[in-house]
């Protein structure tokens, strides 16, 4: 399994989020705390680059899903880049590509 | 084919990444895909659609009996034989926890950004993504998730 990992890096036009191997019910949690610090900022402009993320399952999702709301409550916008394999058919699945314009 | 592949893991999250990994290669000896990260061999990245229905469903389903079944403190073990056949693959899966009830999984509810769902989409994930999937509760508990190679598509030799 491929070491689940997140990095943030911030710059004047957005804050990058890079979500790395497995999102799942053991590293969502995880990824939720890094949220929480993210979405403290208030961020205008957040991309989440998941082009290395290869699994992913509803509890990570739900993760995504939080950061979107969270970021939309600040008046922010959230953009999903790189999805691909099985996590875009997951999206697709619940019908949400479309919200995250994938 | 008519082997069975049986593993027995602790019923807990801890373990789900060893039997995921074990249900991703039983499901490319039926799709024989060779689709895979090629800088990592042994990573669980699925690719080809058949793994990815199989692997996803499988991860909401551990999930559910580690979270539901045995309520996040284990105490139990998650029984899992996989069948591959030649065009199909099935995998039973089962626990000693408590029984789950499926009618009280609501139906995902219409896309409405404004109101995204953060949770409730496991079980929604798996049955989608299968064939078949069935639920006896006992004890033991047993899911049976099946997911078949679509009509036209070439079989593993």
């Amino acid at each position: 399994m491929a070491t689940p990992s997140f990095e943030v890096t911030r710059t004047i036009q957005a804050t990058t989020l890079v979500v790395r191997g497995s999102l799942d019910i053991n590293t969502a949690p995880a990824l939720s705390e890094e949220i929480d610090k993210i979405v403290a900022t208030k961020p205008a402009r957040v991309v989440c680059d998941l082009s290395a993320l290869d699994l992913i399952d509803s509890s990570g999702v739900g993760a995504l899903v939080k950061l979107y709301k969270n970021v939309r409550a600040h008046g922010g916008k959230l953009e999903l880049k790189g999805v691909r394999d099985q996590p875009l058919a997951i999206f697709k699945l619940l019908r949400m590509d479309k919200v995250f314009d994938l | 084919m008519a082997e069975t592949i049986r593993l027995i893991v602790p019923g807990i999250l801890r373990y789900r990444a060893v039997a995921v990994r074990v249900v991703a290669e039983a499901a490319r000896l039926v799709s024989n895909s060779s689709q895979r990260d090629p800088d990592d061999p042994l990573s669980t990245d699925v690719r080809d659609p058949f793994d990815t229905a199989v692997v996803s469903a499988f991860m909401e389903i551990f999930n559910n009996i580690a979270i539901h079944a045995y309520q996040r403190s284990g105490g139990g073990t998650i029984e899992i034989a996989i069948y591959p056949k030649d065009r199909d693959l099935t995998i039973e899966v089962k626990d000693h926890g408590h029984a789950f009830d499926l009618d009280q999984v609501a139906p995902l509810p219409e896309v409405d950004e404004d109101a995204l769902p953060e949770g409730g989409m496991g079980i929604h994930i798996a049955k989608t993504m299968l064939d078949e999937m069935t639920y006896e509760p006992g004890p033991p508990n047993v899911w049976r998730l099946t997911k078949r190679l679509p009509v036209g598509r070439k079989a593993a030799s």
